[in-house]
């Protein structure tokens, strides 16, 4: 397996201007940090500039990141900052278009057609459930469930305190689980 | 967690997310950059275009960002993206694919290409009814190209053969079908238009493309294209090639019902 320096060893060096120790941080996180910022504008191109001139900023503030503080939260912090400026400076909103990749779609992979059938009727139920949803909503259940980010760094992307993220949650959730039943009637 | 959560966290895993691009690569070149020419944080567009092109010698060792062209293995030295479309600036354009009859799929009526398509076409108001229609399958909701010949203010395009081209496709489901490919003496623009985004390319001939559902290039699938404006409206991405100015495609686009 590749021995991969530690991100706080990452840090050190990029602080010290170490260019290479930058780029490697960037590309360990520049996924996350396109999604995030996709999720918020809705928008491949504004994503992109987001992530990048968020990173950028990021370089530039470096000195002020405090040793030993996890680093992804900050990240995301600034990169969601650009995302939503903008998202406001466009002018309009995008419409987030969530959907399943194709081959995920039932094929020979899958255990029987009906379960396949369930499972897609099922995902496709809940992509227009969420398509329904406020953006607010929609946005902290796709940083907690589709990111998988922490409770921490949903609070960053989202720009709101931790505790706002678990009562934001729980009524997108409350909501969502309405809006599906509403659909299974 | 609830079976809801747990049916949530599937689902994230199966998504269909954008393609992530290299942004260690640009951010390593754009770091690089003399202190006095770095771009702000926020920059203008103009600034960031005038930015690359000062930048060619140190960008050419920053590795290929993007999927390979076919007959280009320099870098990318700028990256310009609206939802459905992705312009390259590259020091070296590819080799000039041979001259070809203008492939625009399959000859339709208006009616009938309305019947088939994913979305409800556009068309400039103001030219009256397209001399052409063409539906090209391959990409999800279809694509639309509407021709029209020559007239005055819209002169006969060398690379079209005709006054106006327009091609629609669902931009929102294909997010990086159509691409350019541009070398340093073309100029790239992002006007507003009615506070959509837009890209206007003109000043030399460049090269345009379409990828397949694996990010692939095919040679046959490049050619040369004149001056182009491409924008977004709503799902929509539409681009508009002949050789008229950026005023006339821009009053063309505002046309677009």
């Amino acid at each position: 397996m590749e021995d991969r320096p530690p991100t706080e060893e990452l840090v050190a060096r990029a602080k010290r201007g170490d260019l290479d120790a930058y780029e490697e941080i960037v590309r360990r996180h520049q996924s996350i940090a396109f999604r995030t910022a996709w999720l918020i504008t809705g928008s491949v191109a504004d994503a992109e500039e987001a992530a990048q001139d968020g990173f950028l900023k990021a370089h530039g503030a470096l000195a002020r990141f405090r040793e030993g503080a996890p680093l992804r939260p900050w990240l995301l912090t600034i990169v969601a900052n650009e995302a939503r400026n903008r998202a406001r400076s466009a002018g309009r909103r995008e419409r987030l278009a969530l959907r399943v990749a194709e081959e995920r779609r039932p094929g020979g992979a899958v255990p029987s057609p009906e379960a396949a059938l369930l499972d897609s009727e099922r995902r496709d139920e809940l992509l227009t459930a969420l398509a329904g949803l406020p953006d607010h909503d929609r946005q902290v259940i796709a940083c907690r469930y589709f990111l998988d980010l922490s409770e921490e760094e949903t609070a960053a992307a989202l720009g709101c305190r931790r505790g706002t993220v678990k009562s934001r949650l729980a009524r997108a959730l409350g909501r969502l689980r309405e809006r599906v039943e509403v659909a299974d009637d | 967690m609830t079976e809801l959560e747990r049916t949530l966290s599937r689902l994230g895993e199966e998504l269909d997310w954008p393609p992530t691009p290299d942004l260690a690569s640009s951010l390593r070149a754009r770091l690089s950059a003399p202190p006095a020419r770095r771009p702000g944080l926020l920059p203008a567009a103009g600034l960031r275009s005038s930015l690359a092109l000062a930048l060619v010698a140190l960008l050419l060792l920053a590795g290929t960002a993007l999927a390979a062209l076919p007959g280009v293995r320099d870098a990318v030295l700028e990256l310009f993206g609206l939802q459905g479309a992705a312009v390259e600036r590259r020091a070296t354009l590819p080799t000039p694919p041979p001259e070809r009859p203008l492939d625009l799929g399959t000859h339709a009526t208006l009616a009938g290409a309305r019947a088939s398509l994913g979305f409800e076409p556009l068309l400039p108001a103001e030219l009256g009814p397209p001399d052409g229609v063409y539906v090209r399958r391959g990409v999800p909701g279809a694509e639309l190209s509407l021709t029209y010949r020559s007239r005055p203010g819209m002169p006969r395009a060398g690379t079209t053969r005709v006054g106006l081209l327009v091609t629609e496709f669902r931009g929102d489901l294909a997010p990086e079908y159509l691409g350019k490919v541009v070398g340093l003496s073309a100029t790239v623009e992002r006007p507003r238009i009615d506070g959509g985004r837009a890209l206007w390319i003109e000043g030399a001939p460049h090269f345009f493309l379409y990828r397949d559902p694996d990010g692939n290039v095919a040679e046959s699938q490049m050619r040369l294209a004149q001056d182009v404006l491409l924008l977004e409206r709503d799902r929509l991405l539409v681009r508009l090639e002949g050789a008229f100015g950026r005023d006339r495609a821009i009053a063309l686009a505002r046309s677009l019902r």
